[in-house]
């Protein structure tokens, strides 16, 4: 039964319900290895991930080596196959894009912490949210048929009588290629980055935003002074956050970047990145050699994320550990 | 003492810019919404929610298919995903020392960042080169490690939010260890926890890389796990950079529908976790 | 009224290298409160919870020594700690019903989760610890209602409640008022001279009169060590140690 009386001993026979109920410290024993088990199978997972991608890629690997890095010659017939065109696809839309998402991210930061009251701030921060939530499908389909429209027809010529003399904005648009895909991949990365910068301005002690207000300062010199400049380490790894998610991105671009081996410098053209291009060929690849060699792409795009995150995850680490030790 | 005009000035103009900032980030996501509603809300009818396509060149059939097929595959990746992730988060919450513990958050951060089209190839390596085909299970499988991470990292952070006394006071009572976790952390935390698993749900049911390759997708209704399986967002793509006017009205109609589902889920996930005071109760207190 | 409930023989413990309690050794009789006071610090807390073997949950933790329940030593081998809480129970400082249940669920979840499946007994006992822990009358309507609804002072009656579901023998409190304003503090203390007739009280508080007004034995503590220790008249009117009387008159602490 459930209830002991006063005077039990306490040495238990069994446990007071079934007696066939093994003990409490075995119980817990065995839950522990029960999810030390789950944990093992989790970690053999990321290995056995490492492991394929590497056995995938080892036919291109023994053929094109290094070289395959730095090589710009995509030729799918020839089965001649180098990576830099979509590395460098990769590169342009990811900077790109941070160039345009990296203040608007952290304007819209500041804006919902500092300026906003309660409702509008839940509101806009939610809103925030649901951009992270729409498909990349849905991204891609509205580049496509809403957003590449509108460079050709708009924004390219906008472009292109005011900056033209710049390599960036040369060329003719049609709508589609890097200017579109980084548009769409900076209004994807932008929840990222905003989420984490606000996590990191709300670290900043009120009363220091108190004390430069005391001091005379404006709004704005008190947000550049106590919010912005203690945070900026973090607000870099909050860029670097939004980076790693660029990289990966893949099927917002595949429908918008022209999926042209070609690099250029201007915005207007288009190109390919390693994700789109293995959105693109895999399912047609004919030979064993292109296969592997959009396999050896996956292998590069994946430990450039690695790296990427790695690198983001120890720069907002290191400022969430600085403010706790300093508070 | 005046305030200098140019300090005035440059005060203002940044409050202009944060507003101009906020526009940017608001606009973009009403208009898709609005470009979507109009080029899918005529096609949105009863044939298309619930008719198979028609054969190519005739007009009409829907996305039945592919409604069924996001449903089983989400579904089945959800129940490989979230029980195992879900014990992870546990792991990581409750006995966070150790070699192990450490390597698994490692693992699980990485997965985390791993591009979706890298899993489905990963997936497609190992489940469809030795299955020798497409397959719904393939799909489920990519999707499964998609859900895993997030479900993990949300079950962790809301076990964490937890105060100590809590547990011990469980403890207390006799109860043996796995029980405090699974009858009073757990279950005391169900709220927020469905919350985190209906926002990773709403995710996987959005992905559509992992899929090309993997479900590969289909035209016909199939509960076969076996067989290759349509989603909703393979057959949008598929439709929409399709050369058939039919079909990408069907596209349309897919996006929308699609959309209202993912954005549907987010919203009712984050409403039904704010409903429940409780947790204000549980936030420690610094 | 003598038999000794549990004896506690020269224990020890210690956080990692923090020698926090060192070597004390007290009798508690049967059927009697005995506070536990001193400055912060002094080990009280890490005390009480080695006698229901929470202190050794804590990363590092250590004990050392015997603490004998009916004459069985809850620090053998051969004992499982899990089993021991229920032979003792304990009431938190921060009153702490779980969420996500009802007050009835709250009560009769140590039963419910040893096995009990009887509707009707864990009625009963939800009944009878409600009054017990004088709360009934307040909630008798809303047993379905969540833990969490109810005012401070009431919670911590709840989880006092909840502790007696099980019924042991001794019940723990480390410091169960410092949360909660004088009159709930009031209540709880009449509740604890009530408790006494069927259970043996042992109280951590930092509140000297509280000790005074509820407690029959006195234990005064520093710095991990047990200074005196006698029936509370003796202690706060004619202290033996100067240390003791020091505490006592505010000179420190």
């Amino acid at each position: 039964m459930g209830l002991m009386s006063n005077s039990t001993n306490l040495v238990s026979k069994k446990g007071p319900s079934l007696s066939w109920t093994i003990s409490f410290s075995k119980q817990d024993q065995l839950a522990y290895i029960v999810l030390r088990f789950i944990a093992l199978i989790i970690v053999l997972l990321l290995g056995a991930m490492i492991f394929i991608l590497f056995m995938a890629s080892k036919l291109a690997f023994s053929e094109f080596g290094f070289s395959f890095i730095y090589t710009d010659f995509w030729n799918p017939i020839e089965d001649e196959f180098g990576a830099l065109p979509f590395i460098f696809g990769t590169l342009i839309t990811s900077f790109v894009a941070l160039l345009l998402a990296a203040p608007i991210s952290i304007g819209v930061a500041i804006y919902v912490n500092e300026y906003l009251g309660t409702k509008l701030s839940t509101f806009l921060s939610l809103f925030v949210e649901l951009i992270a939530a729409v498909p990349s499908i849905i991204f891609g389909l509205w580049g496509l048929y809403y957003l590449a429209p509108f460079i050709k027809n708009d924004l390219a010529p906008f472009l292109k009588s005011t900056l033209g003399f710049l390599p960036f904005f040369q060329g003719v648009s049609y709508g589609i290629g890097v200017l579109a895909a980084s548009i769409i991949l900076a209004l994807m990365i932008i929840p990222t980055i905003t989420t984490v910068c606000r996590e990191i301005f709300k670290t900043v002690p009120t009363l220091n935003k108190e004390a430069a207000l005391a001091l005379g300062a404006t709004k704005y010199e008190m947000i550049k002074l106590a919010i912005i400049r203690p945070s900026f380490s973090g607000i870099i790894g909050a860029i670097v956050l939004g980076l790693g998610r660029a990289l990966g991105e893949t099927m917002a671009v595949a429908m918008v970047i022209g999926n042209t081996p070609v690099i250029s410098s201007s915005l207007f053209s288009s190109a390919s990145t390693m994700a789109s291009v293995m959105a693109n060929e895999y399912a047609e690849a004919d030979s064993d050699l292109h296969l592997s060699a959009l396999c050896y792409v996956g292998l590069l795009l994946f430990v450039v994320t690695f790296i990427v995150n790695m690198f983001a995850r120890t720069i907002v680490w290191r400022q969430t550990h600085k403010i706790k030790r300093r508070n | 003492m005046h305030l200098s005009s140019s300090r005035k000035f440059k005060d203002r103009l940044f409050k202009a810019l944060l507003i101009a900032s906020s526009f940017i980030v608001v606009v973009p996501l009403l208009l898709i919404f609005n470009f979507l509603l109009q080029k899918g809300i005529t096609s949105l009818n009863l044939d298309f929610l619930l008719n198979a396509p028609k054969p190519v060149g005739e007009i009409g059939g829907g996305m039945k298919h592919a409604f069924i097929g996001t449903i089983m595959m989400v579904g089945l990746g959800a129940l490989i995903a979230i029980p195992i992730g879900t014990l992870c988060g546990v792991y990581l919450s409750e006995f966070n020392k150790g070699r192990i513990a450490w390597t698994l958050r490692f693992t699980i951060d990485l997965l985390t960042g791993v591009p979706s089209i890298v899993i489905g190839i990963f997936s497609y390596l190992i489940i469809v080169v030795t299955m020798k085909g497409f397959s719904a299970f393939a799909g489920s499988f990519a999707l499964s490690i998609i859900i895993l991470p997030t479900v993990t990292r949300t079950t962790e952070e809301i076990l964490k939010l937890i105060p100590t006394h809590i547990r011990e006071a469980g403890l207390a009572l006799g109860l043996p260890r796995w029980k405090v976790i699974y009858f009073i952390l757990l279950k005391g935390s169900r709220a927020s926890l469905m919350t985190g698993i209906i926002l990773a749900i709403s995710r996987a049911a959005g992905e559509t890389a992992p899929l090309l390759f993997t479900a590969f997708g289909s035209m016909y209704v199939s509960y076969d796990p076996r067989e290759p399986m349509a989603s909703l967002p393979v057959q949008i793509y598929n439709y929409a950079i399709s050369p058939y006017d039919d079909w990408q009205r069907q596209a349309w109609a897919g996006a929308f529908s699609l959309i209202l589902l993912v954005l549907g889920l987010n919203i009712f996930a984050r409403l039904y976790f704010k409903k429940n005071k409780f947790l204000k109760f549980f936030i420690k207190k610094s | 009224m003598n038999d000794i409930a549990l004896k506690v023989s020269n224990l020890q413990a210690w956080f990692g290298d923090f020698h926090a309690v060192k070597g004390i050794s007290l009798d508690y009789q049967q059927n009697t409160i005995n506070a536990i006071i001193g400055p912060s610090g002094c080990g009280k807390s890490t005390y009480i919870r080695c006698l229901n073997r929470i202190h050794e949950e804590v990363d590092g933790a250590r004990v050392s020594g015997e603490v004998l329940l009916n004459g069985q030593n809850i620090y053998d081998k051969k004992m499982d700690a899990v089993e021991i809480r229920r032979h003792i129970g304990m009431v938190f400082q921060k009153p702490n019903p779980f969420a996500s249940m009802s007050i009835f669920d709250n009560v009769v979840i140590g039963p419910r989760l040893w096995g009990e499946r009887n509707k009707d007994k864990l009625e009963e006992i939800a009944i009878s610890c409600l009054k017990k822990a004088a709360l009934w009358n307040e909630v008798k309507d809303k047993l379905h209602q969540d833990g969490t609804s109810l005012s401070g002072g009431q919670q911590q009656r709840l989880c006092i409640a909840r502790t007696l579901a099980t019924n042991p023998p001794i019940i723990l409190m480390d410091e169960p008022t410092s949360a909660l304003d004088p009159i709930a503090s009031a209540k709880i203390e009449d509740l604890m001279t009530e408790l006494k007739k069927e259970h043996s009280v042992i109280i951590v508080t930092h509140n000297m009169q509280q000790a005074a007004r509820v407690a029959d034995n006195t234990s005064f503590f520093i710095l991990g060590e047990l200074v005196e220790s006698g029936e509370s008249s003796q202690i706060f009117t004619n202290p033996k140690k100067k240390k003791t009387e020091d505490y006592i008159t505010g000179r420190f602490g």
